[in-house]
């Protein structure tokens, strides 16, 4: 059996046992592939984030753990860090900073330290990353509990 | 258009590129660096992808991806060189070069006889104490050793866990790692020849798998001992040990420094010799070679039983320029 396809089925069953343990992260395998996965994970507490419950779409390279998993958000979120209209991510672990020490799981919840202490000095999103840089917490804000309330957040009614 | 975006990512994608340039004098550097280092093995042709990066028109689709990709590329064109050749073509590369260096390369030929080179990924530190490492046992047939390393990786197994690393992210590294050790060993139906051995090295799969071994070996050691090398961790990076570990030890591609070292070293309980080429010189006149002995601190060496130190003799001998590592064998 292929290496990747190995440590992803130890994935999968690490992820089936830990499902209670972190109540923020659900992550789920395509049911015909095991190189597509899918998570939803909750905005952070004490972020413009809050209450919203964000998708993201993992695609696995034949070498993993050697090369990092490909992630985007799914659901549109304004953020520095994350490209308004593909929703790519810039994360140091999963670009040259990635080893395989990382699984899925904990890229999961490294997205979500990103989206609590959003990195303005190296923006995907320029709006998004000066309005913090020249200090405008509460433009930003604003705008980023917009579209969770727009696009992460069940709709009323 | 993102224009900070686009800038940083060119910035990044050159970097890249001069790293992995950089490091390795065997292959055809960049235009700007000096022609007759070029002459190496024939055959030789600059790597396919940066061409087809020049010819790239569409950077506005130019992800991150494709620059990872791209980097990919070229280290798998990397991966099928490991010349080994005798110690005249070290004397050739600096032809015009400093007289220091020369006259250096003059003294190591007296002690060694030949040098093997490591591609220049930032692994080459990992990558030659591996080959120098299973070239030796499959010298030696030395079975006493074999049983005492695999003691150690063990220890180290059990150091990772305690850490808190989950069992599955670094198993396959380490039973890559002993399965290569036992098929060094002859006389089983898994049994390698050197030809092989040198095949398998160059092998990604298996090559890229045993430095993670020795990368995850590397940070269990720092992070278990952590108040000894926090120390020299600070005099390099200024970080912490966690986060030295996180960012230059674990992902592939960084690069050694003697902290690595020192801590492979002794986590496998295998003494390794670094002999140093570079301009500096000493004032009384005669030109002498520096070398290092990284002597492993654990009192569970080959011939601790003796009780004298000073009879370990590193088997494994690395040759260090600024910034690479190849193997050195002496006569």
């Amino acid at each position: 059996m292929q290496p990747s396809r190995a440590r992803l089925f130890k994935e999968y069953k690490e992820v089936q046992k830990e499902k209670a343990a972190d109540p923020d992260i659900q992550l789920v395998c395509d049911e015909s592939n095991i190189f597509k996965w899918n998570a939803l994970i909750k905005g952070p507490s004490e972020t413009p984030y809050e209450g919203g419950v964000f998708q993201l779409a993992f695609s696995v390279p034949e070498q993993y753990p050697l090369q990092p998993p490909q992630v985007r958000f799914l659901t549109k979120i304004f953020h520095p860090n994350v490209h308004f209209k593909t929703g790519e991510i810039c994360l140091d672990i999963l670009k040259n900073a990635w080893s395989p020490a990382w699984t899925l799981q904990s890229v999961c919840r490294a997205i979500i330290a990103l989206m609590a202490h959003p990195e303005a000095d190296s923006p995907l999103n320029c709006d998004s990353g000066n309005l913090l840089r020249s200090g405008d917490i509460r433009g930003y804000q604003a705008m980023a509990r917009m579209y969770t309330r727009l696009a992460a957040m069940p709709k009323k009614g | 258009m993102n224009w900070s975006s686009l800038l940083n990512r060119t910035e990044y994608n050159l970097k890249q590129f001069t790293l992995t340039v950089v490091c390795s004098v065997h292959f055809k550097p960049s235009h700007r660096m000096e022609k007759q280092e070029t002459q190496v093995a024939d055959g030789e042709k600059e790597p396919k992808v940066s061409i087809e990066a020049s010819h790239f028109d569409d950077w506005e689709t130019f992800a991150d991806e494709n620059i990872m990709q791209q980097q990919y590329d070229i280290q798998a064109e990397e991966a099928v060189k490991a010349p080994f050749e005798p110690l005249s073509s070290l004397a050739a590369e600096y032809q015009s070069g400093s007289p220091i260096l020369l006259e250096k390369i003059k003294v190591l030929g007296e002690q060694y006889a030949a040098i093997r080179r490591a591609r220049g990924d930032g692994n080459c530190f990992f990558r030659s104490f591996m080959f120098s490492y299973l070239e030796h046992i499959l010298d030696s047939q030395d079975k006493a050793e074999v049983a005492r390393i695999k003691e150690n990786v063990e220890k180290c197994r059990k150091t990772l866990q305690s850490l808190g690393y989950a069992d599955f992210t670094f198993e396959d590294f380490f039973s890559l790692f002993l399965e290569q050790l036992d098929s060094v060993l002859q006389g089983s139906d898994t049994s390698i020849s050197p030809d092989e051995l040198i095949l398998r090295c160059r092998d990604q799969s298996v090559s890229d798998y045993v430095v993670m071994f020795f990368r995850f070996v590397t940070s269990g050691e720092i992070r278990n001992r952590s108040e000894f090398f926090e120390p020299f961790i600070l005099g390099l990076t200024n970080s912490t040990v966690e986060q030295f570990c996180k960012s230059s030890v674990e992902p592939m591609g960084e690069e050694s420094d003697h902290v690595h070292i020192t801590a492979l070293s002794d986590a496998l309980g295998v003494p390794v010799r670094v002999v140093y080429l570079d301009r500096s010189s000493c004032d009384s006149g005669g030109t002498s070679v520096n070398h290092h002995d990284f002597i492993p601190a654990t009192g569970d060496l080959p011939n601790a039983a003796s009780g004298n130190s000073e009879t370990v003799k590193p088997f494994i001998t690395l040759l260090y320029r600024p910034g690479h590592y190849d193997i050195l064998y002496p006569k």
